[in-house]
């Protein structure tokens, strides 16, 4: 069942695109993976029922908190067409618990002995078809011995009652980090500003759902899994290890086009172990699973941060800000999946654009009886820059400044950069302070006259109605990809931590594997997967570029994750820049194997031959091969010399400046893209309701491969921020019980949500990476929610209101109206 | 809680006009529009985000008016018509829509399109030289978590002047 097929890739008309000196990387090039999808054609995982196959459903608890005390499937086993029933105990008399985000939890595929979250698995079933499968689930009878739940993470803290008994705490992990002379900066500043901000449980909320299908193979004693996980190269350790078996003999296959991800699907484990399980159960008859939308909000192990921030800032009345104090309780519910990961990567834009010098940073992560935290774009650094916004706001209001002069005066200067924050992690290359300036020049020149959006004459009208503009601006850094080894920092003692040195770092490269069909074709193997981010293309652009052909003589596919070293991914805006570097190199392996193939067949020296536009030249003569030729030969030498493999280790390694971070395993990310917002938004003071009017944002991703994937980028990341600032949260409400659990409470942005968005775009090439490209993946996710919540401080200025909860729901925002007014 | 075991759950025989073709088929009354569709018909062009109409993932055109199938029965197109985008253009080929989302790249993940596509579809047919306003509000029923919706907007409005005259 693997996929490493073609996935029709229609060529485009490429004499259109290219640039003036002929090359790829830069344009706008079309996707090539459009066709499938607008004709319908594509195969998502839901498309994918191999003949014979059986359908899986969960049983899901409703409670928050309960001891399972009997599960009777007797009646369930009895029904004609039930083919499998399997419960917790069942699981775990032959299997391994899911690996864990921290040490001293155990959490298996169904639940054994109790229940943590509503929506957590406790029986499955397989019947020949889905509608069966759920009726069996009506048939199992759970008796549960109930408990008051544990909702609120900052009462959990006092661990009166625990979730798991076996931790003992419900704070299994909390950290200090103190950078420069903090307690100085306090005492000696003019004023201290402080403040709670509050950042709701959201998530990415794909359109596309979770889903597997599994197939054992009795003769092999392995499994064949198609799913769309993210990661599937470097995650596979959460599905092989359950099922006890070796890395080769489970196979994780991803199909070409997966229904979006945004972090969430990396923790989907779950149900392929279950589904794999069950084929084996079953003699390997495949088994067919797909989240429906209620399972996927509730128990889809897929929230993201949950967070309760306490923000101090240390001003002096000219406008320095000496120092930073952050800290927050981190909600991650019942399992946490890569919990310090998402609260240590702030780290990696500890103060934003801003230069100070004094900062500590707390965390402390806290479990409840709620759904499973995991990724979401941005990984833990939305809700920090935000809260971080918010205190500026709030230092600027205090000392009576505008919050655009207090921001532009503490900017990370042109002349900073590379900048090393006191994390330790370096800002490459941009200018912020320009950046910022320029995008306030172009509202106010667009918006600020005569008709524009801010004309000083519509916005008083529009108060008379109890309508309020403001335009917030603010500079935000997308860290960039990541790839050190600092995600396991809490599995590394404190001592060991100080003795490490720069050798005992472990990268996370990127691989790209090749060969040349008959037809002189190049296909390419990228060793991870995709959902929605043409990285087709991208590797297309970039092998075109740097072997000198045309797109449309390049196929790319997918390596599974047997076939492929264990890889990082598309994570943490990483491909970009890792496709860049790692191009390049396959490219080069690709000549310098080609180079080696022509000169053995013309039986002549190597430096006799050279290789370019997409053939080897013989020196002082007209002879060439071309790559249909040298896969010919090929044939007849059996040296596999058409093929080549590279895997580009990762930009931060080669760079001393990032040294220092990387031993100490603080969060490496060197790329810094960013982004000056601007938006516009109206609040209407009498139903709290805020509208975004248009949205500005300048932005700087350095060189962009494809401007058009780029812009697409942007958008929708900034599409979600809007989600993320006005509309979605995950809430609970005291007896643990999810809020939120169709598409009618869980709010995501619709067409009348999303404004007019203005980009405006610069280059400031990364002196980092290969192609001077960053990584921008995340961008819009990170920087919309603290730009919008800046925005609408500006509009409430007149009340005195801050944002200090997110999502800024109308209810919250007229709350907040209303005690202002007290 | 049923305790029938019996495998004898009622069916009825359909039979609907599917992209032009008639299709026969024996189904449960409770076989939801867009299962039909997919595991029947094959029609793999219908997608399935949410089974309770909100993402519009599922929108298919019934007798000329756009309808979302996960909220239909199969049971209910006895006699009526269907298209999905396996219907609106010739094999190879197309459709105006479908040539402006690419050429606006009005699609990232493309779990949504299908559904955008309808919609505009319907819509555009209706009203050949939509406003942005009536553009925005034919579009609010359909959900899409990747682009941020301009260049969907964009391709709407380029598909409108790319069909004018048609
Ligand atoms: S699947 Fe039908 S509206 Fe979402
Ligand atoms: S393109 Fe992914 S949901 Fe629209």
């Amino acid at each position: 069942m693997s996929q490493t097929g073609e996935a029709g890739t229609e060529a485009e008309a490429e004499a259109d695109v290219e640039t003036d000196d002929g090359t790829f990387v830069g344009t706008g090039l079309n996707r090539v993976e459009d066709h499938r999808i607008l004709t319908g054609e594509a195969e998502y995982i839901h498309d994918i029922t191999p003949e014979g196959c059986l359908h899986m459903a969960l049983l899901r608890t409703t409670h928050a908190r309960a001891d399972i005390v009997e599960v009777d499937t007797s009646e369930a086993e009895a029904h004609p067409e039930c083919e499998l029933v399997l419960t917790g105990e069942d699981v775990a008399a032959e299997y391994n618990p899911m690996p864990s985000g921290l040490s001293g939890i155990e959490e298996w595929a169904l639940a054994r002995d109790s229940v943590k979250f509503v929506g957590e698995p406790v029986a499955m079933v397989a019947a020949p078809d889905r509608y069966v499968a759920e009726d069996l689930l009506d048939m199992i009878d759970v008796a549960y011995d109930t408990q008051d739940p544990i909702v609120d993470p900052v009462d959990a803290r006092r661990d009166d009652e625990v979730v798991h008994e076996e931790l003992g705490t419900n704070v299994p992990d909390e950290e200090e980090f103190v950078f420069g002379d903090v307690d100085a900066a306090f005492r000696e500043a003019d004023t201290v500003v402080e403040n709670q901000y509050s950042w709701g449980r959201i998530s990415g909320v794909p359109l596309e759902t979770a889903g597997v299908v599994a197939e054992y193979d009795t003769e092999r004693d392995r499994f064949d899994i198609d799913c769309n996980i993210q990661l599937h190269t470097l995650v596979d350790d959460t599905v092989y290890e359950p099922l006890g078996y070796d890395p080769d003999d489970v196979s994780l296959s991803v199909p070409p086009d997966v229904g979006g991800s945004f972090g969430t699907k990396i923790a989907i484990h779950r149900y392929c172990v279950l589904a794999a399980i069950a084929s084996k159960k079953l003699d390997g008859t495949p088994v067919k699973f797909v989240e429906d939308r209620i399972e996927n909000l509730q128990g889809g192990d897929m929230h993201s941060s949950d967070r309760e921030y306490l923000v101090r800032l240390a001003c002096d009345d000219d406008g320095t800000i000496r120092g930073l104090d952050v800290n927050f309780v981190d909600d991650f519910g019942a399992y946490p999946r890569y919990p310090v990961n998402q609260t240590l990567k702030p780290l990696a834009v500890l103060t934003n654009a801003y230069d100070i010098e004094h900062v500590r940073y707390n965390y402390e992560l806290v479990l409840t009886n709620k759904t499973a935290q995991t990724a979401y774009r941005g990984f833990g650094v939305p809700p920090h820059l935000y809260a971080l916004e918010m205190a500026i706001d709030e230092a600027a209001r205090e000392a009576g400044v505008d919050p655009y002069e207090l921001r532009q005066s503490n900017l990370i200067g042109p002349d900073q950069v590379p900048y090393t924050l006191p994390s330790n992690n370096v800002y490459d290359s941009g200018d912020y302070p320009g950046a910022l300036a320029e995008l306030k020049d172009t509202v106010e020149t667009q918006e600020l006259t005569e008709g524009g959006l801010l004309d000083p004459e519509v916005v008083a009208q529009q108060r008379e109605e109890g309508k309020y503009r403001g335009v917030g601006y603010s500079v935000h850094i997308e860290p960039g990809v990541s790839g050190s080894d600092w995600t396991d920092r809490q599995r590394t003692d404190r001592e060991t931590l100080e003795n490490r040195s720069r050798e005992d770092v472990a990268e996370l490269p990127e691989y790209l594997q090749g060969s040349v069909d008959e037809d002189g074709t190049v296909v390419v193997y990228l060793a991870t997967d995709t959902s929605g981010q043409g990285h087709q293309t991208i590797v297309k652009q970039l092998l075109a570029d740097e072997l000198e052909l045309l797109p449309s003589d390049i196929e790319v596919s997918y390596l599974d994750s047997a076939e492929a070293p264990t890889e990082y991914g598309t994570a943490a805006s990483r491909m970009a820049v890792m496709l860049s570097g790692a191009a390049q190199g396959l490219a080069e392996a690709f000549a310098d194997n080609f180079e080696r193939l022509a000169a053995t067949h013309w039986d002549i020296d190597r430096t006799a031959v050279s290789y370019r536009d997409g053939a080897v030249h013989r020196a002082n003569s007209d002879e060439t091969l071309s790559l249909a030729d040298l896969a010919a030969i090929d044939e007849d030498y059996q040296e596999s010399l058409t093929a080549a493999e590279y895997a580009y280790d990762h930009p931060a390694s080669e760079i001393e400046a990032f040294d220092e971070a990387l031993t100490r395993k603080y969060p490496v990310y060197p790329t810094a893209a960013f982004a000056a917002n601007a938006p516009i938004v109206e609040v209407d003071v009498g139903t709290g309701a805020v509208e975004i009017l248009k949205f500005y944002s300048l932005r700087d991703c350095g060189t962009q491969l494809n401007p058009t994937i780029v812009e697409g980028q942007a958008m929708g990341g900034l599409a979600q921020g809007i989600g993320a600032a006005l509309l979605e949260e995950f809430s609970y409400d005291d007896s643990g019980q999810p809020q939120a659990i169709t598409l009618f409470d869980y709010l995501l942005p619709s067409v009348t949500n999303v404004p007019e968005m203005e980009l405006l775009h610069t280059e400031t090439p990364s002196p980092f990476t290969a192609t001077g490209a960053k990584g921008t993946g995340e961008g819009g996710m990170i920087d919309g929610p603290a730009s919008i919540a800046v925005a609408i401080n500006r509009a409430l200025e007149p009340f005195d209101v801050v944002v200090d909860e997110i999502p800024a729901t109308p209810h919250r925002l007229r709350r907040k109206l209303r005690d202002g007014d007290e | 809680m049923s305790t029938d075991t019996t495998t004898d759950r009622p069916t009825r025989e359909i039979s609907v006009t599917v992209n032009g073709e008639e299709v026969t088929a024996e189904v449960e009354p409770r076989l939801k529009l867009s299962d039909f569709l997919r595991n029947y018909v094959d029609l793999g062009s219908v997608r399935v985000g949410c089974e309770h109409g909100v993402c519009g993932a599922c929108t298919v055109s019934v007798d000329g008016d756009i309808a979302k199938s996960c909220l239909m029965y199969a049971v209910q197109l006895d006699g009526k018509e269907v298209t999905t985008v396996e219907g609106i253009s010739e094999a190879g080929s197309l459709h105006p829509i479908q040539e402006a989302f690419h050429e606006e790249h009005a699609l990232q993940c493309g779990f949504c399109t299908s559904g955008f596509i309808m919609s505009a579809r319907e819509f555009l047919a209706e009203n050949p030289d939509p406003t942005r306003a009536e553009i925005k509000a034919a579009l609010a029923d359909n959900i899409c978590r990747c682009t941020g919706y301009q260049n969907i907007f964009d391709a709407v409005e380029r598909a409108a002047d790319n069909m004018e005259g048609d």
